[in-house]
């Protein structure tokens, strides 16, 4: 048949998926310059995160009580602090923590999130109850209810923070889900599904769960940021991980004594984190505007 | 409309009771008997037994929750575990503080971040748009606690034009000028939030500006002030009140370190202190006022809508 023959030629003069997949992202990241400075700052987190003790000049926690309290310097790039530590060494080394604690975080948020917000989009009656729960948990300001968990939990730590930042930002993974899928489950494809007798389970898996991988993927880079910044927070009111770990947080906590004499102790840790959760929103504001403009009205 | 305020307030009891309950629920997980705690480790089992019966704790949970339910609307949240006192009037004393951050951070939200947002719509792509839009991006993903550090070396350190930190209540000296301590804090506070609200000002100012009513508006000769505050910022103002309404639970949030920064006595640092000390009772009274405090504000927000737009009403 030549109709078979040419679609099967045209077929393999078509780039393959993967090409076509790999031309779309190289496309959307080098459109907007926001967007390219945003990846490539976070290619180098990422690169500073698994490589941080090859390139940092000093250990994170070697004491060298000669050299404290000093500016940024030929030696010390970013000053030292009230130990003589190298700030830019902890600085680098606070970038994997950050950064694990971030995807943890988002990876918590969105197990937790993805089921309960279908189930609650997909039945009418479970989602009327669930959803009114989960508006009262957002009724508590995301640091409050971090705090009060972490005062349940009881001490400082890796898990804890993971947990109680995670089901901080639950909920609202959950109302984005829950609203995708509310507009999603009217679409006539879901209709032809369940006409033709398919278990709303496989609706929900085959024809939901692929589709919500847009909002869910922009949803989960906001929580990234958001998710990061608290966790600095937590770590800047001292009840976060634990003090011998660094971290962005704990070093502005440190500095705080010496605010005035050694400025540089806040300034620098701020600076990362501010970076960061800069590059990941303007990672998700672009993923929102290229996979889905009008997420921007539920987001 | 009176159908619309009954639906939004049964709506609003309801979350209030889910908010207390959750609470409930959240102090529950606490490990360790509330009782032993409080009596420190040189108590006796039976004095332990003693305050367990007395506080209901023998009781079954629902009749407990029953309890603590009624305990709240007569506004008995419990006593503090460290000071031996109402958790209520602690937290009575340091409103004050919160309450006059909470308003000057809220003007310069507003007083940032509209005029902020309007300009960039008007001068759309142009220099001024750029920058702003720059401004508010980077002021988005500012660490509110780390730009009040900032400011506390540079203003309060280099120039010593303002305190850096501390706060004497203005009702017990009656001294006006004790709110300067609280300028610096409001910046870094408002700040974030401005920048948020700079956003959504613009691109809903933006919507606005196209409509035909605005081309109208012009051409009958209005002034372009009368065009820009009657015709365009009005219409564009629901989103921006949104905004501006969302921007409560995130001030509380930064309010809480914010005021850890500044030394300042407010809701915000006595639950960080509570957190340190364990004094729980402390935790979820302040958990409690602050969330129902939440809910009554979107109540309100809501009728705002339904007054600004009737449309809402019919939902």
């Amino acid at each position: 048949m030549p109709t078979t023959d040419r679609s099967l030629e045209a077929l393999m003069n078509e780039p393959s998926i993967t090409r076509r997949i790999l031309g779309d992202t190289l496309k959307f990241i080098t459109k907007r310059k926001t967007t390219l400075s945003a990846v490539l700052i976070l290619t180098s987190l990422l690169f500073i995160a698994a490589f941080g003790p090859l390139i940092s000049p000093y250990g994170a926690n070697t004491l060298n009580l000669s050299d404290r309290l000093q500016g940024p310097n030929s030696t010390h790039l970013l000053g030292t602090d009230n130990f003589g530590r190298d700030v830019l060494s902890r600085a680098l080394s606070g970038t994997r923590v950050t950064l694990l604690l971030g995807l943890s975080i988002s990876g918590f948020a969105l197990i937790l999130g993805l089921p309960i917000g279908m189930l609650c989009g997909f039945y009418d009656r479970f989602g009327m109850v669930v959803m009114r729960v989960v508006d009262a948990m957002m009724a508590f300001p995301a640091i409050i209810l971090a705090l009060a968990l972490m005062s349940i939990f009881g001490k400082p730590g890796i898990l804890n923070v993971i947990i109680a930042v995670g089901i901080v930002w639950a909920p609202r993974m959950v109302r984005v889900v829950y609203s995708s899928t509310l507009s999603l489950r009217e679409n006539t494809y879901i209709e032809a599904a369940r006409a033709l007798g398919m278990p709303s389970f496989r609706i929900l898996v085959r024809h939901i769960a692929i589709n919500l991988l847009s909002p869910v993927i922009v949803q989960a880079t906001f929580t990234f940021a958001f998710s990061i910044m608290e966790v600095a927070a937590l770590n800047f009111l001292g009840v976060g991980i634990p003090p011998y770990i660094a971290s962005w947080g704990g070093m502005m906590n440190e500095g705080r004594t010496y605010i005035i004499r050694a400025p540089w102790m806040i300034l620098f840790p701020g600076v990362f984190l501010a970076t960061a959760v800069l590059s990941f929103n303007l990672l998700g504001d672009a993923l929102r505007d290229r996979l889905d403009p009008k997420l921007r009205r539920i987001m | 409309m009176l159908a619309f305020v009954i639906r939004r307030g049964l709506g609003m009891l309801i979350s209030i009771m889910l908010v207390i309950a959750i609470t409930f629920i959240l102090m529950q997980l606490i490990p360790g008997d509330p009782a032993a705690v409080m009596l420190g480790s040189n108590a006796t089992p039976e004095q332990i037994e003693q305050l367990r019966v007395s506080w209901g704790l023998d009781q079954p949970m629902l009749v407990q929750f029953y309890r603590y339910f009624v305990n709240f609307l007569h506004g008995d949240l419990g006593q503090s575990l460290f000071y031996q006192r109402p958790v209520l009037q602690i937290i009575g004393q340091r409103a004050e503080t919160s309450t006059f951050l909470g308003i000057m951070a809220l003007l310069v939200v507003v007083g940032v971040g509209i005029p902020a947002g309007v300009i960039s719509s008007l001068k759309q792509n142009s220099l001024t748009d750029n920058a702003l839009l720059l401004v508010a991006l980077a002021g988005a993903s500012i660490p509110s606690f780390w730009l009040g550090l900032m400011l506390m070396v540079v203003v309060a350190g280099n120039w010593h034009l303002l305190p850096s930190s501390g706060f004497t209540s203005v009702f017990h000296t009656g001294n006006l000028a004790n709110l300067k301590n609280l300028i610096l804090p409001a910046l870094s506070l408002g700040f974030v939030n401005a920048a948020l609200v700079a956003r959504t000002a613009r691109s809903s100012m933006l919507d606005v500006l196209r409509a035909d009513y605005i081309t109208t508006a012009r051409a009958k000769g209005l002034a372009e002030r009368v065009v820009i505050i009657k015709h365009a910022l009005r219409n564009a103002s629901i989103p921006i009140i949104t905004v501006i309404s969302f921007t409560f639970a995130s001030l509380v949030s930064g309010a809480v370190v914010t005021e850890n920064v500044f030394a300042l006595p407010g809701v915000g640092s006595l639950i960080v202190q509570s957190v340190l000390k364990r004094d729980y009772p402390v935790i979820q009274g302040i958990m409690m006022v602050v969330a129902v405090l939440y809910v009554l504000i979107n109540f309100a927000t809501d009728l705002t809508y339904a007054s600004l737009d009737p449309r809402i009403r019919y939902h």
